[in-house]
């Protein structure tokens, strides 16, 4: 049932509840907003196709965990850009994170899903907490509450269906009918076992081990300038720092010399 | 239809969609570290479809660029965070609006609509639920109070 009008009532749909749980309203218009959403992403996972083979008993449960897993994000990433206070606001991208971890594990990208939760929700995520802390303690600030005003919600969220419309049409009708997605070889099992796999390759290595080869030998110069990257940034952040302090600190000195003298 | 084309369009249209969602997010929000977040988002969404057209295609190629994203994540949030701190030690509040007058010295104003006030019907405060047992008042002490 991809069909032309089925996508473009999702996007109408999932516009609407954007628009309606973004901050100015009370709670009832939330309420709505969030019930929409959860009709627009029912019918969006309606929409989209299931898998053609049955009989495999595996197979079931990875539509089912995908659609839990999906609906989990959506949610959570529409719960994100909604609430009043960006503590919540952190908590539930925390929730995104943990679902594209999920997502990730779905797609046999072990490392990635461990590295998401570890990096982004136990490092950047607590510093972005961290940041709160410090900056803004009170939480339900007016330009939280109000922010951009209803205007500018409703065109936002009109904007947002366009491109989500758009994006959804390239997947209108059956694959027969267009050639953009030709038919590939591989098949579930030859994408688990040979994942990396070279082709001179004899024995069965792990993921993490066909990762760090893949890694440090095709990406090796990658990996040097994202170290170099990672030690400039730091650099940098700390001369921000120090440098936002440095008024303070020159007047207090000459506030003490004139004291002295 | 060919179920490895099945996967790789149910989770397009997921990264798709976190990649809109976080877009439509920065565009509204005032805060600055939300709008931080809904950057990130969009990130996240970008993330999925890189490792989704990897498998596809049985190619490394996209977890490896997925790692990179992640590191460039990091080293951006370092960055970006402690210019928020520096811009919140400057005005006092993570309001992107007290940074709208910023321009050079002849430059008129340019502003797409004003900065919308806040009604009375917008000051919604989140309902608390009472805690504790309310004590027992005496009704003859608050009458008349018999010591002082």
């Amino acid at each position: 049932m991809t069909d032309f009008w089925s996508f473009l009532f999702i996007a109408v749909l999932l516009a609407n509840g954007i628009c309606l749980s973004l901050p100015p309203g009370n709670a009832l218009t939330r309420l709505n907003g969030a019930v929409s959403c959860g009709l627009a992403i029912v019918l969006l996972f309606y929409c989209l196709p299931v898998l053609r083979d049955w009989d495999q008993s595996h197979d079931w449960v990875r539509q089912a965990m995908f659609w839990m897993l999906a609906a989990v994000t959506i949610g959570s990433a529409v719960g994100t850009i909604s609430m009043r206070s960006p503590v919540y606001c952190a908590i539930w991208f925390a929730m995104t994170l943990l679902a594209t971890s999920g997502l990730f594990l779905l797609q046999g990208a072990q490392f990635l899903s461990v590295a998401t939760v570890i990096l982004y929700a136990g490092a950047i995520l607590v510093t972005f907490l961290f940041v709160l802390m410090l900056a803004q303690p009170q939480g339900l600030a007016f330009y939280d509450r109000i922010s951009w005003g209803r205007r500018t919600s409703i065109v936002a969220s009109v904007a947002g269906a366009l491109l989500i419309f758009g994006l959804l049409l390239a997947f209108v009708g059956t694959p027969e009918d267009n050639d953009r997605f030709p038919e590939t070889e591989v098949t579930q099992s030859s994408f688990d076992a040979k994942l990396g796999q070279k082709a001179d390759d004899k024995e069965q290595r792990g993921h993490m081990e066909k990762l760090g080869r893949e890694l440090f030998s095709r990406h090796l110069i990658s990996v040097e300038i994202a170290g170099t990257l990672l030690l400039v940034a730091l650099v940098g952040a700390i001369a921000i720092v120090i440098q936002s302090q440095k008024p303070k600190r020159l007047a207090d000195s000459q506030e003490g010399a004139r004291g002295d003298g | 239809m060919d179920s490895q084309l099945a996967d790789l369009q149910n989770f397009l249209v997921i990264g798709g969609l976190l990649f809109v969602i976080g877009l439509v997010g920065f565009v509204v929000r005032r805060n600055l570290i939300v709008m931080f977040l809904c950057v990130e988002m969009m990130l996240q969404g970008v993330s999925i479809s890189l490792v989704a057209w990897g498998r596809y295609h049985n190619d490394w190629g996209g977890q490896m660029l997925v790692i990179f994203i992640i590191t460039v994540a990091a080293c951006e949030a370092g960055i970006g965070l402690a210019l928020i701190l520096s811009l919140f030690k400057h005005s006092g509040s993570l309001d992107i609006t007290s940074w709208q007058e910023i321009r050079e010295e002849g430059q008129p104003a340019f502003v797409d609509q004003a900065i919308p006030e806040e009604t009375e019907e917008d000051r919604v405060w989140p309902k608390l639920t009472p805690a504790g047992i309310e004590p027992e008042l005496d009704e003859d002490d608050l009458a008349h109070r018999s010591k002082v």
